[in-house]
């Protein structure tokens, strides 16, 4: 397995990371402090571990880890239990379903790709609360969440690669 | 990158199997966290309570970067809002003095009508360590928990009108669900008139408003104060100003938790704390070492004397017996010396 790392990571270790990189965003992003004045919402980092290594690597961010990093998210941001978990779930089933697509996009298009993505989570995310508060909530939140969170997918993205070129890419067509 | 040039890995098994099982689960974690929030509860104020110190470190300098760039749009109207803000505040004084002459005046009324006092309240003042905005989701976190006797429940004010309520309390942090909040619900009153609604939060500035009665017309400035219904809220807190957005009511809020540092946690239920009552070293007479001109000796059979703690250095007051024989002394010293009466004539 080092071999496969060419580092000295442990497998466990090593596969590990992707979802390490999502609790690492979720506590980031939930991190109750607004840098904004409360002007925009916080940005759903945690989704981008989840769609990034979904598409290159999915055997390292399956759908249970989806659900957890979602669960982890409803949790430290102090909602009502599921929304997040459900919504990364049904993204995590998109993104699952149309991965030869998604995985097709370069440059702009991968951008794309994941606002299609993100857009998926928001509308679920929106449709959820709408259920269980049996009202419906104000949309535009939602895709101001989405548009911080597309934005934010530029340096995010970067960061991604650098860490699965780093720690992981050595052996991501070994399976 | 997520693009084509990776080869992507397929993991083994029946991966749709897998992803069906996390969808049931995920939707029955959804059905728990509403039946079952208790469990989840806990685990947040574990984690407020945990990186309570770190948030606290981070206030002070994030708050003042959220303060800056929140605040940008306003550099160019300091000005005329400085004018503004010196009328009202005159404005302020005029009406701070006609509060508290008709404080005074409905405490002599109370004790005329011999009325139920209105429950006096007692507070904690907090820090604001935390906000927590998502689109479903307007929440503060405050430095002040169990430890200082905060209670879920407990209204939460700034010093213009109330923020919220306190939801979830761990040992040193407390969670606010702000009226803006979607789930926000409080009973308000809209005055004159006394009219009762529920202010309803929808994650926008401006919560809804709901009339319990039908037919009701509101006025666009008509105040909203809590209206006390249900025995959780005090009754009379301000909340905001009556608008109209084109196709309902709804309230403008008067505090502004985007804003608010300090705030102070009311308690409905909780007596307000008193002042020590003073001993009598601490009073001044005693506390000065003033004696009496004149001593009047006490009359009443049933009446017990306590001793008074005096203080080191002063003198004790005179005793009966010292008493008789400093009048005794005087009656000698009068017979050679003339009285004051006397010697004006």
């Amino acid at each position: 397995m080092n071999d496969r790392l060419g580092f000295s990571f442990s497998g466990s270790l090593g596969s590990a990371i992707p979802f390490l990189c999502g609790v690492l965003a979720a506590i980031i992003a939930n991190v109750p402090i607004s840098f904004l004045g409360g002007l925009v919402p916080s940005p759903l980092l945690a989704f981008m571990p989840v769609y990034f290594w979904c598409l290159v690597r999915p055997d390292l961010m399956p759908a249970p880890a989806a659900l957890a990093l979602g669960a982890l998210d409803d949790l430290l941001s102090g909602g009502a239990m599921g929304i997040w978990a459900l919504s990364f779930v049904v993204s995590y089933t998109l993104i699952d379903r149309e991965r030869d697509a998604f995985a097709g996009l370069s440059g702009l298009g991968a951008i794309i790709g994941f606002g299609a993505a993100m857009l998926v989570t928001e509308v679920t995310a929106f449709l959820v609360v709408a259920a269980t508060h049996a009202t419906f909530p104000p949309a535009g939140p939602f895709l101001l969440q989405a548009v911080t969170t597309i934005l934010l997918y530029f340096p995010g993205l970067s960061l991604l690669n650098l860490v699965h070129h780093r720690f992981i890419g050595a052996l991501r067509s070994d399976f | 990158m997520a693009n084509g040039t990776w080869k992507i890995a397929r993991g083994k098994g029946s991966p749709q199997l897998s992803i069906a099982i996390v969808a049931v689960l995920a939707a029955v974690l959804v059905v728990l966290g509403r039946a079952q929030s208790t469990l989840f509860d806990r685990a947040r104020t574990y984690f407020s309570d945990a990186t309570a110190p770190m948030l606290e470190a981070a206030r002070g300098p994030v708050n003042a970067i959220g303060h800056w760039v929140g605040g940008m749009g306003q550099i160019f109207v300091v000005y005329s809002e400085n004018q503004k803000l010196k009328e009202e505040n005159a404005k302020l004084r005029q009406w701070q003095n006609a509060a508290l002459v008709l404080e005074q005046r409905l405490k002599r009324y109370q004790l005329l009508l011999n009325a139920v006092q209105d429950p006096t309240l007692s507070s904690v003042t907090a820090h604001v360590i935390g906000r927590a905005n998502r689109p479903f989701l307007d929440t503060m976190i405050l430095d002040a928990g169990k430890n200082q006797g905060v209670k879920p429940g407990e209204s939460v004010v700034d010093d213009r009108g109330m923020i919220g309520r306190i939801y979830l309390v761990g040992q040193h942090t407390a969670w606010v669900v702000l009226l803006t909040d979607l789930s926000s619900r409080i009973p308000v009153a809209v005055e004159p008139g006394h009219i009762q609604a529920i202010l309803s939060g929808d994650n926008t500035t401006a919560p809804g408003l709901e009339t319990s009665r039908p037919g009701v017309v509101l006025k666009i400035g008509q105040q909203i104060v809590t209206s006390g219904d249900g025995g959780l809220l005090p009754a009379g807190l301000p909340v905001g100003t009556v608008t109209w957005n084109g196709s309902e009511f709804r309230a403008a809020l008067l505090a502004d938790a985007t804003e608010a540092d300090d705030v102070r946690i009311l308690d409905l239920r909780q007596a307000p704390e008193q002042p020590p009552t003073p001993a009598a070293g601490d009073l001044p007479v005693v506390a000065g070492g003033i004696q009496p001109l004149v001593q009047t000796p006490n009359t009443s059979p049933n009446a017990q004397v306590k001793p008074l703690q005096l203080p080191a250095g002063v003198a004790p007051p005179l005793s009966q017996q010292q008493m008789e024989q400093a009048k005794a002394a005087a009656k000698a010293g009068a017979a050679t010396a003339p009285t004051p009466a006397e010697d004006d004539h």
